[in-house]
């Protein structure tokens, strides 16, 4: 099964860290990816960039809706992701210990579908949990 | 928690936290009293419990009731407490319902307020670098006066000056209408790409220090843009900063000399923040309402995505330079454009912009190396020399002056007489 790892934090705390904290988490990110590859559970990952650089689209009656940044100041932003290739919940959340989760939290959610692009040389992946 | 962790917590709470508390006490000296006290707290509370959900809630809290116990003591007056709001570590957290009333938009315009008020038109430029740098950021004195290469004591003095400057303005604290806001947006922005600036030209002190200024300077833009995403110029500023950034290692040489745009080694730009900046950009540029941290923007991505500097798009530039001559004119800003004319239509075409330029600038560094670089390249070495001579008299920094020697050393020689 595929399984989602979503990672929120306050960008307000990660623009503070100090570069020796920054490596730290980043050390840990490096774990992961060591420990998920090893054991094939690894399927994507991606860091998103701050969250001034987002837009958001909706549509109002018939006229889409183009507005700048996040919806609403929350405490912590959506940071960015995982997909892991595991065997059970139980394997997932083993794995996700391994990162950083002094500050902010992660969930934990499984995918229904999920279809990888054709970079170049790589085969298309789709997966259909129905 | 680790103490490391903490302070990083306090650090990252600080711009919002006396922003509010700014707002409640209508007093900086207060407000940074109170923050200092609430920290105090949570360094002793937070090792011991496990940390609130909310730094930032709570340390509006226990600074806010510091702050109104410090005034008790010293008007041996009854104020009213808001006891129940003491912070609580019994595994509820009251400072949650605080905490949705400040996610509204007039906590935001506390930050901006806080902002502002550091920022000030009352004080010179580098007293608002220092209060932006201690108050906000939370710099200490000592890691101010080395940025600046000033004694502790002498930066002490600086921040002492500037709040009482501040006190004697007596400056309102109403809710700004729109043209207000906008100006104080504007204050602000101005302020911080000041004091990136500042760290970005600085040509005396380590790196680790000019970089913590543009760091720091980055840090206030990412907050602003946050809490104000609708506000193309700070996405602007913000863009501008982080593609400027993104050259450092590219700008100074391994023995610590500056490196022109023409000679650096593009492949150590940072690719990850000019991504960031064009994107930051583009945002902006929707709401098609142009300013010059816009513009200033363009002119630097436009720079970022030439391959080399002889590829650049020397008409987008022409064209964008135009643009913030319009909007900001200035001779500093027809003096960048010279460099662009001279390239799309050769060194004597912008000599001759040059000579208009000669009144004002006059005691320009820039403008004689510009000019010397233009009259070598004429052929006119005699003259190149000269402007290269004036350039060195006014240079303001010791690597400025070696930059220019070498470049008039590397002249070709006069002939012997």
């Amino acid at each position: 099964m595929i399984f989602s790892v979503l990672i929120y934090a306050s960008e307000d705390f990660i623009d503070a860290l100090s570069p020796e904290e920054h490596q730290e988490i980043l050390k840990k990110h490096g774990s992961f990816h060591e420990h998920t590859k090893s054991n094939k559970n690894f399927a994507a990952a991606a860091k998103l960039m701050s969250t001034g650089t987002a837009v958001t689209i909706n549509k109002e009656r018939d006229e889409f809706l183009v507005t700048d940044g996040p919806f609403a100041e929350t405490k912590e932003q959506f940071m960015g992701f995982y997909l892991l290739d595991c065997p059970s919940l139980e394997e997932a959340i083993q794995a996700v210990k391994i990162l950083p989760l002094d500050h902010g939290r992660i969930e934990v959610r499984p995918v229904e579908f999920f279809e990888g692009a054709d970079f170049k040389n790589a085969e298309r992946m789709v997966i259909n949990a129905s | 928690m680790q103490s490391a962790w903490l302070s990083t917590h306090l650090r990252a709470a600080r711009p919002r936290v006396l922003a509010a508390l700014n707002r409640v006490f209508g007093d900086i000296d207060l407000a940074e009293d109170a923050f200092q006290e609430a920290s105090l707290k949570a360094l002793r509370t937070w090792q011991r419990e496990a940390p609130p959900r909310d730094p930032t809630a709570w340390l509006i809290v226990a600074g806010r009731n510091a702050g109104i116990d410090s005034i008790r003591k010293k008007n041996r007056e009854t104020l009213s407490a808001p006891e129940d709001l003491e912070p609580g570590f019994d595994g509820t957290h009251p400072e949650d319902e605080l905490t949705r009333s400040l996610d509204q938009s007039a906590f935001r315009d506390d930050v901006l307020r806080l902002l502002f008020t550091c920022c000030h038109p009352v004080l010179r430029k580098d007293q608002q670098i220092a209060l932006s740098l201690k108050i906000v950021a939370g710099l200490s004195v000592d890691e101010i006066a080395r940025a600046f290469l000033v004694q502790p004591k002498t930066m002490e003095q600086r921040i002492t000056r500037a709040k009482k400057r501040l006190q004697a303005a007596k400056l309102p604290y109403e809710e700004p209408d729109a043209v207000a806001r906008a100006n104080r947006f504007s204050v602000v922005a101005n302020a911080i790409y000041l004091f990136f600036n500042e760290g970005y030209s600085a040509s005396q002190g380590s790196v680790l220090i000019r970089d913590t200024l543009c760091e720091e300077a980055i840090r206030l833009a990412r907050l602003l843009v946050r809490l104000f995403p609708e506000e193309p110029e700070l996405r602007g500023l913000l863009a501008l900063c982080l593609i400027q950034h993104s050259r450092r290692k590219a700008r100074l040489s391994p023995s610590g000399e500056a490196v022109i745009l023409e000679k650096q080694d593009r492949s150590t730009w940072n690719r990850k923040e000019i991504a960031e900046g064009n994107v930051l950009l583009e945002a902006a540029l929707r709401k098609a309402a142009p300013g010059p941290f816009q513009i200033e923007a363009a002119i630097a991505a436009t720079h970022a995505r030439a391959p080399s500097y002889k590829d650049t798009d020397w008409q987008e530039l022409d064209r964008l330079y135009i643009a913030l001559q319009h909007i900001r004119p200035s001779p500093v800003v027809a003096l960048n454009r010279a460099v662009v004319q001279a390239q799309l239509h050769g060194p004597a075409f912008a000599l001759d912009r040059l000579c208009d330029l000669e009144a004002p600038l006059e005691r320009y560094a820039s403008f004689h190396s510009l000019k010397a670089a233009l009259l070598d390249e004429a052929g006119d070495g005699p003259k190149a020399r000269k402007a290269y001579e004036r350039a060195i008299e006014l240079a303001g920094t010791d690597v400025e002056r070696s930059h220019l020697q070498k470049r008039l050393d590397g002249l070709k020689p006069v002939k012997a007489i």
